[in-house]
């Protein structure tokens, strides 16, 4: 999805800007609001929040564009400084989340409907990620944000691929943990997609 | 997003979980609301920068008098320092009261630099920094 973005338009809009016209920037909006929501949205869950916290990115990007040096992509900056914003926001007001041990149970396969069962479970798996120490979170939800691209999140995160790496798999481990009883639940599908997954894992 | 995982392993039950988010559609007013504060902050005066090049005679001053203060300081101390004992150096009574009002000065500059550090840290943490 980022990777299909046009890049000429977002710098045909960004010197618009930066030549004063104010108006230009809503393409940038219109292009990256959905990628932002997203984004803000895995780091608190909270959908009305994620929203203000992605605007406020916008307005950070709005502020800063002059500084974006366009050695790196307009989305890798973008991105960079959406995460600042978004650590930023949950240091000043956290995201209500719970103790990884006391984050709900998955539902398990006998609850009478199974699509809702499975949708429980995955949300209960999803809300625990908010639940994990700051330094592990953060690679957590960067790595399935950029569809588990270790570089992508390390760009954004500002770090090392290797600190990513190390960080991540810390997380996936205490995630693994707590929800020992999925690799049980789940039926293996057909295919697989092995690149930065079998990189991780390493 | 990726959706064909390796589910043998446990994470990739995992992975299948955390990767397969629904995309959210932001609401049909985000996009008009953005540009309202952008249009906000586009009409809003830039700030004033500071006057460095007018300033800059002033502060080149400042530090070449202050400069020239040390030098002297240390010239009058150095061509002094063989007349100066250790044995000279006694406090008497009338001293100390002398000295009395200065404690208080900086007992007084030392409470204010504690609020002021106690109120940055407070503005700090709520944001107003």
């Amino acid at each position: 999805m980022h990777a299909t973005m046009s890049a000429e338009e977002d710098l045909a809009d960004v010197k618009r800007v930066l030549a004063g016209e104010a108006q230009a920037f809503e393409g940038v909006v219109r292009r990256w609001q959905g990628p932002l929501v997203n984004m803000a949205w895995r780091y608190c869950r909270d959908r009305g929040r994620a929203e203000e916290m992605a605007q406020e990115a916008f307005l950070r990007a709005w502020r800063g564009l002059a500084g974006w040096r366009r050695e790196s992509s307009f989305s890798t900056w973008l991105f960079a400084l959406a995460a600042n914003v978004f650590r930023s926001e949950l240091q000043r007001f956290p995201a209500v989340n719970v103790p990884l041990e006391d984050a709900a149970e998955p539902a398990g396969p006998a609850t009478q409907l199974e699509g809702l069962a499975r949708k429980q479970s995955d949300d209960a798996v999803r809300r625990a990620v908010l639940a994990l120490p700051h330094r592990y979170r953060e690679p957590v939800v960067l790595y399935y944000f950029h569809e588990m691209d270790v570089a992508s999140a390390s760009r954004t995160m500002g770090l090392p691929e290797g600190t990513v790496k190390a960080r991540l798999a810390r997380g996936r481990e205490m995630l693994r943990k707590r929800f020992p009883q999925l690799s049980e639940e789940r039926t293996p599908l057909l295919g697989s997609s092995l690149g930065p997954e079998k990189e991780v894992m390493q | 997003m990726k959706s064909n995982l390796n589910l043998k392993t446990h994470d990739g039950a995992i992975d299948q979980i955390l990767a397969s988010e629904e995309q959210l559609i932001p609401t049909s007013g985000f996009l008009a609301a953005t540009m309202e504060r952008v249009r906000e902050e586009a009409a809003c005066p830039k700030p004033i920068p500071f006057p460095w090049l007018r300033a800059l005679p002033g502060i080149v001053v400042g530090v070449a008098v202050l400069g020239w203060c040390g030098f002297e300081l240390v010239r009058v101390v150095l061509s002094n320092a063989h007349e100066i004992s250790l044995a000279q150096v006694h406090v008497t009574g009338a001293n100390w009261s002398a000295l009395e009002p200065a404690g208080w000065v900086a007992a007084a500059l030392a409470v204010s630099l504690l609020s002021w550090l106690f109120a940055r840290r407070l503005a700090g943490r709520t944001g107003l920094l």
